[in-house]
């Protein structure tokens, strides 16, 4: 890891963020044009910030930047080449969980900041989905690096150079898929913080340059969590015949376009569903997945 | 890490941690206490990875952003005053738990300066999760189960206490769910 | 600069503001934030004394795992016991709950 990582990694953040932001026009059928999106932002940062009477204005203020240092951070941990492994720690993958962990307090506190009831509502019933969500994540990690026998994303690459870990255990990526959603706030499970909903969502009250920070955010862990995907799932870099990094650039692409198409396919899912499938489906099933990867590691990959 | 990178973020750390710390107690909104001790424990991640603490430092941090959404949950839940706009004293005997703090910070301090403690340095990193990984399967394999058992423990009596029946399953009075 | 009696210090300090919240506090829940507080104090100790004094002893960062779990444990069980005592006395206040004083 070079000096510059940092700003490479700034640098695919918000890249990456108008990329998201372009599959977003192409699945929803609009035409796909960057020029528009940026203005649209540069417009949205000039708007005035609208603040609700007795709010708490230290989680109000706070919140985006939370929001968007854990995007960046989970972004940081992703391996996108062999020679760009983003910030590359002995326990990426952990430090990945926690950076989309904290993406629970941060809308918390945006909902518990815009002071309106259904505002803080919104936030409430996030964090009780990410409560229920974050264990399969968490879980589905630990399955994926136990093959690998490291924590780090590069090594769990790696490991898949003869056989992605989607053929191995197919169990855990079909946990990840709808937690990462849930996480990305995307459809069909953004009941909490979708603007269509009562109140605009935990983000409802949030105008002008700190929705653009969330709007922001929200893309790059959309990118963060396509990414991490790719290398944990779909053999990151290894591919026969085009350039590491292309490989992964495409897999990423798949993966959000996947997740961001998804949504459109099917209603909201109502939050008692949600939980209910959570807690009652999928912690059981992701205790079944590390247990089905421990068998797949002694059997096939320690020597 | 080298000795001033160490210094640079253990130092602010330390002192982000204790401050935040102190004003859980002493704030009025029950979502900012919750969120400052967030703040304290999160920081205190940072701490131990610049104290060679990978692991650590970063399952704390996954740990307690969990842990303390939680808390705040339940505090808004029970605490008469969770906005903290009416002015409610949630503090009792304050000038005695106030010294009765002081007394034991200083003497614990007043130990760990005087003790003559082990001089060894640190040549490369803190046991990494490899060695933890095999410290926990081997050497404390028996801590380890036990801890598990007390977790399963945990769970199911904590659900059963909190379940609307309680533990012998009688239906709750007043006629909620 | 930084030493094992500094570190320490701080672990001592962090303490003490976890006591004052166990002691100063009327509802059980701010008492469990203190609890939390004083655990994670020792959880730095132990850091610490792993970083300066004892460097190869794994079983130092296995006390620092089950510090945390015990977190979580005792958050757990509180805020069960917690939702019990609301339930059966409408309120959470320990200056209320006084069956058992003398």
């Amino acid at each position: 890891m070079s000096a510059a990582t940092p700003f490479a990694v700034l640098a695919v953040a918000l890249g990456g963020a108008l990329v998201v932001a372009c599959l977003e026009q192409a699945v929803a059928g609009a035409t796909v044009s960057p020029r528009v999106l940026l203005r649209r932002a540069w417009r949205q940062v000039d708007q005035p910030l609208t603040t609700a009477r007795g709010h708490d204005a230290w989680l109000y203020h706070l919140a985006p930047p939370l929001l968007l240092l854990a995007a960046v951070v989970a972004l940081a941990m992703v391996p996108w080449a062999p020679g760009f492994r983003g910030v590359e720690l002995s326990t990426g993958v952990i430090l990945f969980a926690a950076a989309i962990a904290y993406v629970t307090p941060a809308v918390l506190m945006a909902g518990w900041g815009g002071g309106r009831p259904l505002v803080v509502l919104g936030g409430f019933r996030f964090v009780a989905l990410m409560l229920a969500f974050a264990m399969p994540l968490a879980m589905v990690i630990t399955a994926v690096a136990a093959p690998a026998e490291s924590l780090r994303p590069a090594a769990i690459v790696d490991v898949q150079r003869a056989v992605p870990t989607a053929l191995v255990q197919p169990l855990a990526l079909l946990l990840w898929i709808p937690s990462a959603m849930t996480v990305a706030m995307l459809p069909p499970f953004d009941l909490a913080t979708a603007r269509e909903e009562l109140g605009g969502g935990a983000f409802g009250q949030y105008t002008g340059v700190h929705a653009g920070m969330v709007a922001l955010a929200q893309r790059i862990l959309v990118l963060a969590l396509a990414g991490m995907t790719a290398a944990l799932f779909l053999s990151g870099w290894h591919g026969p015949l085009l350039p590491p990094a292309v490989w992964m650039a495409l897999k990423t692409l798949a993966v959000a376009t996947l997740m961001l198409w998804a949504g459109r396919r099917s209603p909201r899912v109502e939050l008692d569903r949600l939980l209910s499938l959570a807690w009652k489906l999928a912690i059981p099933a992701a205790i079944g997945a590390i247990a089905w990867a421990g068998l797949v590691t002694l059997l096939f990959y320690v020597p | 890490m080298s000795s001033l990178g160490t210094a640079l973020v253990f130092w602010p750390s330390a002192a982000i941690m204790l401050v935040t710390g102190l004003y859980v107690f002493r704030t009025a909104s029950m979502a900012r206490a919750g969120l400052l001790l967030l703040a304290s424990l999160g920081v205190e991640g940072l701490i131990f990875l610049a104290l060679a603490s990978e692991f650590l430092g970063v399952l704390q941090l996954l740990m307690m952003s969990g842990e303390m959404v939680i808390m705040t949950f339940f505090m808004v839940m029970f605490m008469p005053d969770p906005g903290g706009l009416m002015g409610m004293d949630m503090t009792h005997e304050k000038r005695r738990s106030a010294a009765l703090a002081v007394a034991v910070a200083v003497g614990l301090a007043v130990v760990a300066v005087v003790t003559d403690w082990p001089a060894q340095t640190l040549n490369g990193e803190a046991p990494d999760v490899r060695q933890i990984g095999f410290e926990v399967m081997g050497r404390s394999m028996f801590s380890f189960l036990f801890a598990g058992i007390t977790i399963l423990f945990a769970m199911v009596g904590g659900t059963l206490l909190a379940k609307h029946g309680g533990r012998l399953g009688l239906p709750a009075p007043g006629g909620d769910r | 600069m930084i030493s094992l009696p500094v570190v320490l210090g701080v672990g001592a300090v962090m303490f003490g503001i976890g006591l004052y919240g166990v002691l100063g506090q009327t509802n059980a829940i701010m008492v469990m934030m203190g609890v939390e507080l004083m655990l994670g104090a020792s959880m730095l100790n132990l850091i610490g004394f792993m970083r300066y004094a004892w460097p190869d002893a794994a079983s130092g960062a296995f006390f620092v795992l089950i510090v945390m779990t015990l977190m979580a444990l005792e958050a757990a069980v509180g805020f069960a016991l917690v939702i019990s005592v609301f339930r059966n006395r409408r309120t959470a206040e320990l200056d209320d709950l006084t069956d058992l004083k003398g």
